[in-house]
């Protein structure tokens, strides 16, 4: 049963999520929310190692879902569900490529889903800055950081590696402090 | 069956170099694919990205399905992305193990709970690129607003969210095409 209910949340993200990297989002916290297999921290941790391994960050969670709610079949499965709504509308889209994206339901379509997507991720990221800050303990160190790190990331594009690796520099620090 | 083992391994290589997210495929699928195989462009591959990001999935998915396809049809496609998902799969499966044993570890604790923090700052990177590039006049900012409201006011699952978008997609697609 676990492996239906695996590949049947994973089909989903793989039909629904739109816009690609961090698009998943919305709906692996939801998973975790409704169904227990991975905790937000444990979530939040395996982003930062999707980051630095290779693949997009969606596969990456399957597979890590999968696995440690299943083991290696469960893993298998959730990666395939991700990936198996792709593969049909590719091969169903192909044959009539170039009228796809100028159809007018397309267009309509996609003019609603992207500022979609964007208010889901947005969500996202509001809950998390809640848990992090607003629940439990306030550490002012911490937030300043958080902060900082921001400014930088909106006004200067770096590489996703800068900022994983001066935080987890940052966590050593708070621990050896 | 050489041919389409010899498009898999390509796939497999360009998984491997897939650093940081989906979005550098395009230069790699350049580099890996459309120099290294003939029947592709540089231009074919621009043109599927873009239309991968009209669909649902991983953008480097559909787009390795739509190279796949191209060079070789369905079996090809099938190829494409499975090799393309491997290395990411094999990763995750080593890491993983390891990563559940080392979890408890107070060490490894606070410097996760730093990473938090980066992991959170690139999420507010996205939100801001993905600001700039969808939320581009008042329709678009209601529908935000909505989706936003909808995830964190009401709970709603982005499931129901997105299908209630789809829905309200076509039917303002019937009223473009009645005027």
């Amino acid at each position: 049963m676990i492996y239906f209910h695996l590949f049947l949340q994973f089909f989903h993200i793989g039909i629904f999520s739109f816009g690609g990297g961090y698009a998943t989002l919305p709906f692996l916290y939801d998973i975790s929310e409704k169904f227990g297999w991975y905790t937000i921290n444990e979530l939040n941790n395996m982003l930062a190692v999707a980051s630095i391994t290779p693949g997009p960050v969606g596969i990456n969670m399957a597979t890590f879902a999968g696995f440690k709610t299943a083991g290696i079949l469960g893993s298998f499965l959730a990666t395939f569900a991700i990936i198996l709504p792709s593969v049909i509308f590719v091969i169903l889209i192909s044959k009539f490529l170039n009228r796809f994206c100028s159809n007018i339901y397309v267009k309509s379509v996609i003019s609603v889903l992207k500022p979609l997507g964007c208010g889901l991720l947005t969500a996202v990221g509001v809950n998390l800055f809640i848990e992090e800050f607003l629940s439990g303990n306030f550490n002012l160190f911490n937030f300043i950081f958080f902060i900082i790190l921001v400014l930088i990331s909106f006004f200067k594009k770096f590489p996703t590696v800068f900022y994983l690796g001066i935080s987890a520099f940052w966590g050593l620090l708070l621990y050896l402090i | 069956m050489s041919s389409y083992y010899c498009l898999f391994k390509r796939f497999f290589k360009t998984g491997m170099l897939l650093l940081g997210g989906g979005y550098v495929i395009l230069p790699l699928l350049k580099e890996e694919i459309a120099q290294k195989f003939d029947g592709i462009t540089d231009d074919d591959i621009c043109e599927y990205y873009s239309i991968s990001q009209c669909l649902p999935g991983l953008i480097a998915i559909n787009t390795a399905g739509f190279v796949g396809y191209k060079l070789m049809g369905i079996r090809g496609a099938i190829c494409a992305v499975t090799g393309l998902v491997m290395p990411a799969f094999l990763a995750i499966i080593l890491l993983a193990e390891l990563f559940l044993n080392v979890a408890d570890n107070d060490v490894v604790k606070s410097i996760f709970a730093g990473v938090g923090l980066g992991v959170i700052t690139l999420v507010f990177q996205a939100i801001n690129e993905v600001m700039e590039k969808s939320v581009t006049d008042k329709f678009s900012f209601i529908v935000f607003l909505c989706a936003f409201t909808a995830l964190i006011g009401f709970k709603i699952s982005p499931v129901y969210v997105v299908i209630t978008g789809l829905i309200f997609g076509i039917i303002l697609g019937l009223w473009r095409v009645e005027r």
